[in-house]
């Protein structure tokens, strides 16, 4: 945070002010109110033009209670999402094909395998990379090069040439989630283990360390602030890799099925309540990594 | 090491006896998501006749980035459902597939256009855009174009072809003034958005001499040199077509038979119901499931006739085989 | 090095002494070995020759890298040969296969000792990288050609060049659709809104507080689902997908300058207002500047991200043109060397985007620790 108020006691109203709360409240409450304002914005033109077509007379107030309530809205009211997620998550049994709690575990169960490849090949490579000097000149550029191949592109192609080689089922989903998570973490632990500076290295000689030793008890602790950094970014993009993973095996079940069964039928509601579920679900992830950091670095000593 | 010797003996014989039980395994890929385009397959499947027929038959839904030619080339399916223009550009590409059996004798492929935006006849389509599905499916279009002799490319062409979606959102919005349609499907949702029958032009590609022959079932050619294997096929197409025929009998009991095999849970009931009453008018009456050699003898003239974008370069040769579907019969 | 015989040069001539005992592939109806033809015979001895000379010596300067690399390139060509004109697949081609896994120790020598010379030699360090991606594309084109992998599942490197060669027209305009209109558009619209919403919200705490954890409610959206919703809103030309890249590009560069702008330590905010700066000196002469490693960190994710962005968006409708159409379409049409084409220049585009912001970065934030000499 910049400049705290100083000097004054802080009132009640400057608490308020002050906290994470409010602040938070207001620009979502400004989004609602811009929201249901865009929703008769977007919809109004199918809507006129429908008037127009069955001859009805109509008052500004018909369009605006007509526009929050389409079936297949351009833009659907909050409302309408709301009722949705409460048919799909409340209503429904959560084993059911068209609960999205089912979807979204579905959806989960690939993120966190692909999530796992991914944070072992990331270390793995950073480890590499900081220690053998041929793979840091030779592997860094490809590193950076392998994120420009539009892999979400080739996703179904990718799957079918897994098919080929036996792999199916959760395998292939999670290694493109994979693919697209272990870049954060590989620059991450880089830089991490990369991090003490030229001082401890130097005490460590003086101990007579071993690399082995300097690896473990200075390298490793040093990168650990720096990989839970990463792992928040490569949570939520695994979570991307799952979804989009889903769309060519046929589409069949989680939440990227889900978004684009929406997507066949212009249900758009379905798309929306797909879409929120994915952000609650990517936010959840960020934030038990986010419990699982403070965990760890209060365990090594509360350096936060 | 008695003992091991002993288990890897066990296990054998226990394989064995596993594999003269179990029922002949194959696998499906369709063309499409799970809908009641399929339903023949999902009937046949929940019905029992391809257990009866000794098979055990794992169905694969497709979707808009699922080549089905693809699957079968890299071993992901023994059967795919695939329009016949596609399977015979894959065939020309090295891909051998061959045509077992023709479900749909007829096609259910139109363009549906807005009155209001100006289209009447087929010749108002100067000028203006026009949605197509691509990924395979955009070749009988470019034929149509051709042999009404406007140019869909280049630099000033006479029609602007969009890549539509797989919804017909375009010409809702007035975004195109027509998209590609299926009898059962699209054409549907442009209704339920709100259109009605009089405000569209239609044009079916079956009535414009232009269509192509749509869903039928493809195998590599490697399958047919192996005698288990050709009777594991036929059993197939047999159980298959004893489940279309069912469909077509009891649309209402197969469009819920559909519903629940859709592991997605986006289909509705009512869609379901009336998508299988259009499917059922696709199937043939007499010989279902054979390859007439004339619809045959026309699509291949109408992708061979095509000026400016060539499909297929050079005349199939053994793209069908009627084998299958002899055997099937009795 | 000196005094130990080289391990990874023993490794590499062991296996091609051995593979030279198996047989390298079928020819008609009988086995063969590497003297199926004296050329792939004397390519395959001629490096293990240079090996036992490199290892003899065991000297490791420039000279000697490149020696080393020499037996390399006149290695790889002996399984290529081969592949033209045997039947490679499988138990009847063992000893290539050896030999092949041989290479792989061979070129990581190579790649070794070219990276101990590079510390001198500028131009040897790009040498060092550009040789693992051959190496990689080789032995892509090995196992596709020599396992006879269908070209609709993987073609071979060479099928890829093949198709970039016939099609260039195409591939320019595609690549103007997408990288041109859409990308750069939505890009810099991205990144600069990002930008200014920052300094603005950055005067207000209040407002960073409520915006902060929007941002990371819609970086974790993910894009297949804003593209046809997109498409819906905006039309199928590129104004639809540069609204995708705005949305994926605004957060992460908000987030990064906003971290950015806190950089700058009491020390020389105290020292700007001895000078008696304003608050617009103190952001421009000192707040921005310290923030641009934050910035060019956002710019350089956001390139990767609007790339992507732009070719997935294309695939929810488009007008007949695009890199995105061309991998949806081409797929299908199993054109699947066209598919690769066009990844292709994604990826060069993509590299060469990353590298000149890098280059930039370079350039602005010399004076920054990261660029102090790696330890």
């Amino acid at each position: 945070m910049t400049d705290q108020q100083t000097g004054t006691k802080p009132s009640h109203w400057g608490r308020l002010y002050n906290g994470q709360i409010l602040p938070v409240v207001t620009v979502i409450l400004a989004i609602i109110v811009i929201w249901y304002a865009g929703a008769v914005y977007m919809n109004s033109e199918r809507l006129i033009d429908g008037y127009e077509r069955s001859k009805t007379d109509w008052e500004f107030s018909d369009l605006v209670e007509d526009s929050w309530s389409m079936e297949r809205p351009i833009l659907p009211a909050p409302q309408q999402i709301i009722e949705e997620l409460d048919n799909t998550i409340i209503d429904k049994k959560i084993t059911s094909k068209r609960s999205l709690v089912f979807h979204a575990w579905i959806t989960l169960s690939s993120t966190l395998l692909g999530f796992a490849f991914g944070t072992l090949l990331g270390i793995v490579l950073a480890v590499g990379i900081v220690h053998v000097k041929t793979l840091d000149r030779s592997l860094m550029p490809w590193v950076i090069a392998s994120q420009t191949i539009p892999i979400l592109a080739i996703a179904p192609m990718i799957i079918v040439v897994l098919g080929h080689l036996g792999l199916t089922g959760l395998v292939p989903k999670a290694i493109i989630s994979m693919y697209l998570c272990f870049f954060p973490i590989t620059i991450g632990m880089v830089k991490g283990l990369r991090s003490p500076d030229i001082l401890q290295l130097d005490l460590m000689k003086t101990y007579s360390a071993s690399n082995n030793d300097v690896f473990w008890k200075l390298r490793i602790p040093a990168s650990i602030p720096y990989l839970f950094t990463s792992l928040k970014v490569a949570v939520a993009i695994s979570l991307v890799g799952a979804i989009v993973a889903e769309l060519p095996t046929g589409a069949v079940q989680g939440l990227g099925a889900r978004l684009l069964a929406g997507s066949y039928y212009g249900q758009t509601i379905q798309i929306w309540s797909a879409l929120v579920v994915a952000s609650v679900l990517g936010m959840v992830l960020v934030w038990a990594v986010g419990i699982a950091e403070k965990l760890t670095l209060r365990r090594m000593g509360g350096q936060s | 090491m008695k003992k091991l010797t002993l288990l890897a003996t066990a296990a054998i014989f226990g394989a064995m006896a596993m594999s003269a039980q179990a029922a002949d395994k194959l696998t499906l890929q369709l063309k499409w998501v799970t809908q009641a385009q399929f339903a023949g397959y999902y009937v046949a499947k929940d019905k029992g006749f391809y257990k009866d027929a000794d098979l055990e038959v794992t169905i694969k839904p497709g979707g808009p980035d699922v080549a089905p030619s693809q699957v079968i080339a890299g071993g992901g399916a023994d059967v795919v459902i695939d329009w016949m223009p596609a399977a015979l550009a894959t065939r020309e590409k090295g891909v051998p597939l061959v045509n077992i059996s023709q479900v749909f004798a007829k096609s259910g492929m139109m363009l549906t256009c807005r009155k209001d935006m100006g289209v009447k006849t087929a010749n108002d389509f100067k000028g203006k855009t026009l949605g197509v599905w691509f990924f395979g499916n955009e070749y009988p279009f470019l034929s149509w174009m051709d042999t009404l002799g406007f140019s869909t490319s280049g630099s000033n062409p006479d029609i602007t072809v969009l890549k539509q979606g797989f919804n017909v959102d375009p010409i809702l919005q007035k975004q195109a003034a027509c998209v590609s349609t299926m009898t059962y499907n699209e054409y549907w949702q442009v209704l339920d958005a709100g259109l009605t029958p009089e405000e569209l032009t239609v044009f079916k590609y079956e009535e414009q001499g232009v269509a192509t022959l749509e869903d039928g079932l493809y195998v590599m050619e490697d399958s047919l040199k192996d005698d288990a294997m050709v009777d594991k096929l036929s059993r197939f197409v047999a159980a298959s077509l004893k489940g279309w025929e069912y469909a077509v009998a009891n649309p209402d009991e197969a469009a819920d038979i559909v519903l629940e095999n859709d592991a997605t849970g986006a289909q509705t009931e009512k869609h379901q119901r009336r998508m299988m009453r259009e499917i059922a008018k696709l199937v043939g009456t007499n010989k279902v499931g054979r390859l007439d050699e004339a619809a045959y003898q026309r699509t291949v003239d109408i992708l061979m006739s095509g000026k400016s974008d060539v499909v297929i370069a050079k005349k199939p040769e053994g793209a069908y085989t009627q084998m299958i579907w002899e055997r099937a019969q009795n | 090095m000196a005094g130990r015989y080289d391990p990874v040069l023993i490794i590499f001539m062991g296996f091609s002494l051995v593979s030279f005992w198996f047989p390298v592939g079928h020819d008609g109806n009988d086995s063969v070995t590497w003297w199926f033809d004296i050329r792939a015979g004397a390519l395959v001895a001629a490096s293990v020759l240079i090996a036992g000379i490199q290892l003899y010596f065991r000297v490791t300067n420039l000279t000697f890298a490149l020696f080393v690399t020499l037996a390399l390139i006149l290695g790889v060509m002996a399984p290529l040969l081969a592949i033209d004109t045997l039947r490679t697949d499988g138990y009847e081609a063992i000893g290539l296969w050896i030999y092949v896994a041989g290479l792989g120790f061979l070129a990581w020598r190579a790649m070794a000792m070219l990276s101990k010379a590079a510390e001198f030699n500028r131009l040897i360090s790009f040498a060092v990288p550009a040789l693992f991606g051959l190496w990689l594309l080789y032995l892509w084109q090995v196992v596709t050609t020599g396992f006879g992998v269908p070209s609709v599942l993987l073609p071979s490197p060479g099928q890829i060049g093949d198709a970039i060669a016939a099609n260039g027209e195409t591939l320019y305009a595609d690549f103007y659709q997408t990288v041109i209109k859409s990308v750069l558009s939505g890009f810099v619209f991205g990144c600069g809104s990002g930008f200014l919403v920052a300094i603005l919200v950055d005067r207000i705490p209040f407002m960073q507080r409520g915006l902060l954890p929007l941002g990371s409610l819609v970086s974790a959206v993910p894009i297949v689902g804003i593209a046809p919703i997109m498409v819906m809103w905006f039309g199928f030309d590129w104004e639809s997908k540069a609204a995708v890249i705005v949305v994926m590009t605004f957060f992460p560069m908000l987030i990064n300058t906003l971290a950015g702008l806190q950089a700058t330590g009491k020390i020389e905010k105290d020292l700007m207002r001895s000078y008696a700066a304003g608050y617009w000196q103190t952001l421009f002469f000192v707040r921005l500047p310290n923030a641009l490693p934050f910035i060019f960190n956002a710019l350089k994710i956001n390139s990767t991200l609007a790339m992507i962005g732009a070719i997935v968006a294309e695939f929810f409708g488009t007008p007949i043109v695009g890199m995105g159409f061309r991998i949806s379409t081409e797929v299908g049409r199993m054109n699947v060397d066209i598919v690769w084409a066009t990844i292709a220049v994604a990826a060069v585009v993509g590299s060469v985007f990353y590298g000149l912001l890098a280059l930039f970065e370079k350039r602005l934030t010399f004076w920054h620790a990261s660029y102090r000499r790696a330890r």
